[in-house]
């Protein structure tokens, strides 16, 4: 193939460029009063204003962004926590203890994985009213340790590492329990952060289960609580769009700072969105 | 107990918490789910559910929204996938032939996946909007032609093929970067010590080692493409005239809206035996290729 060439170099900025512009528009236009918004002389703001994030702010009632900030926290965060304590036991049993029938147990989860998220949402709706625990977080949160995906990550790792530390302190008298927490778990770091991350966004971004399981507005997560907002201010652009970056901006400074690590293991694992 | 029932007693303990929810959460959600196809279940009189074998299944293939739905899905999917295969490819190839700056351009194209659904649909629906949108105002600016964007059914549903190009198409092009960078050097230096053209080397050697990756982002991407929904709900709502509701909404909407349960499960369950094909697909080529 050819050779790195200056000329692809600077399209490929361009490109670069290209995709973050209508981002940079955007917090450009939430800094632009109403008016401005509609009668746009230039992209950048001729009267800077933060009046659509004050206003955003204290629109409390029909939209409490902070309410929403902290149930999307609250979401994501247990979610997150659930999922990695569960998925890495279960994966210790399946690869560590080795237990009888865990080959029937990973075909059945690698199986379950390709059935669609959607076919799930009437009968959970249904499962969820029956526990009494719609609209609450936990409707959210649930659901969310069941699926496949973490337990196969984790296990496929650990399947890498040498089983000959957790031999070694078997033999010394430890029991499962100390194998897991103190070896097992310290050697799996990178694959339980790559879980971490990619849980934490699913969790933080997800649209329609809330849509589906959330039914007050002060219950809402970030994505359907500015859904509603739009909704509700259509016309007023640069209000939306400041609420938007509010409710994104957490995940921005969670990818700057581990860009590396999401861009890496997403094209390790070929996962996507 | 011997050791070996004890070690399994252990490991089912382990394995306890993760298999009571995958219990309630998936097996249990999945029966019901078949259940709720054969029957008319109706939320607000639930006297009245009864069972109705296949009508479910045969009312959805007689119901003029379903076919609606079922086409706006597969043309969602016929513009979005070759354009995933094309741009993403073109990327990827852009991102590897970089001499420098090759991460900050690899983050910048990936940046925007970080936007949840709803946060990325306001700000295209500004964008495309008629009177006061970016992309109009700009066009009227430089003397393109105003375009309906989102308010005419032949531009709908480009429109929300682009916005969730320029969404997703980061993940594409850096597994494809990926893929060419696991290209061994030695391979392309071979051919080149052959006298292989540059053109002879991208389509007789690069392409051929990428084949298995194009196909794995061909069939998730089918496979994403016929879940499309909230890039439509936001930008749309799925007009006009039902020309960008997917067979997604489209069951959200009977199970939610409608209360119509039992019909929405069979449509689960109809849009579920779409994807199955294509993932019955990738995985014989899987097992076949390894």
């Amino acid at each position: 193939m050819k050779k790195p060439s200056r000329i692809v170099t600077t399209f490929m900025l361009f490109i670069g460029l290209m995709f973050l512009m209508p981002m940079i528009i955007m917090v450009l236009t939430s800094f632009k009063s109403e008016k401005e918004v509609m009668e746009p002389s230039s992209v950048i703001p001729q009267h800077f204003t933060l009046a659509n994030y004050s206003q955003a702010i204290h629109s409390a009632a029909e939209a409490p962004i902070m309410m929403w900030s902290l149930n999307s926290f609250f979401v994501s965060c247990a979610t997150t926590l659930l999922v990695l304590v569960i998925g890495s036991m279960a994966a210790f049993a399946l690869t560590r203890i080795r237990i009888k029938g865990a080959e029937i147990v990973m075909n059945l989860l690698v199986g379950t994985m390709m059935v669609p998220s959607q076919l799930f949402l009437i009968p959970l709706y249904v499962i969820l009213s029956r526990l009494h625990v719609l609209d609450t977080p936990w409707a959210l949160i649930l659901p969310a340790t069941a699926g496949g995906f973490g337990v196969f990550m984790v296990s496929q790792f650990m399947r890498s590492l040498p089983p000959s530390l957790e031999e070694a302190a078997l033999i010394d008298g430890c029991s499962f329990w100390q194998v897991y927490w103190q070896i097992t778990m310290p050697l799996c770091g990178p694959s339980l952060a790559t879980l971490g991350v990619f849980t934490f966004i699913a969790s933080w971004n997800d649209y329609i289960t809330p849509l589906v399981f959330m039914e007050k507005i002060t219950n809402y997560t970030l994505p359907v609580g500015i859904a509603l907002f739009q909704s509700s201010y259509s016309t007023q652009f640069g209000l939306t769009l400041s609420t938007s970056l509010l409710a994104t901006l957490p995940l921005l400074i969670v990818f700057l700072v581990f860009q590396k690590q999401i861009i890496e293991s997403m094209s390790s694992t070929g996962l996507k969105d | 107990m011997t050791y070996i029932q004890k070690r399994n007693v252990t490991g089912w303990l382990f394995l306890a918490p993760f298999m009571c929810s995958f219990f309630l959460f998936v097996f249990v959600p999945v029966c019901i789910s078949l259940w709720l196809s054969f029957v008319q279940l109706d939320l607000t009189n639930a006297a009245q559910s009864k069972v109705v074998g296949f009508q479910n299944f045969s009312d959805a293939l007689k119901d003029d929204l379903f076919w609606k739905a079922t086409h706006a899905t597969l043309n969602y999917a016929v513009l979005m996938v070759p354009a995933v295969l094309l741009i993403g490819t073109a990327l990827g190839f852009g991102l590897y032939g970089m001499s420098r700056g090759r991460d900050l351009v690899r983050g910048l194209i990936y940046l925007p996946g970080m936007l949840n659904v709803a946060a990325a649909g306001i700000l295209w629906q500004w964008f495309f909007n008629n009177e006061f949108g970016l992309i109009n105002f700009t066009a009227k600016r430089i003397g393109l032609p105003v375009l309906p964007w989102l308010s005419d059914k032949a531009y709908a549903m480009p429109s929300v093929v682009i916005m969730s190009l320029w969404w997703t198409i980061g993940a594409t092009s850096i597994i494809i970067l990926t893929a060419l960078q696991q290209i061994p050097q030695m391979f392309l230096e071979a051919a080149a010590l052959d006298g292989a053209s540059q053109r002879q080397t991208t389509f007789k050697i690069v392409f051929p080692i990428l084949r298995p990756v194009l196909f794995f982002v061909f069939i998730t991407t089918t496979i994403g493409a016929f879940q499309m929904f909230g890039q439509a709900m936001i930008l749309t709502g799925g007009g006009p005239e039902f020309s960008t509701r997917g067979l997604v909404q489209f069951m959200f909407e009977t199970a939610f809206n409608g209360f119509r349960f039992g019909y929405g499960a069979a449509i689960s369950w109809l849009l579920f035996g779409m994807i199955a094909v294509f993932a019955v697909i990738q995985s014989i080529v899987v097992r076949r290729d390894s």
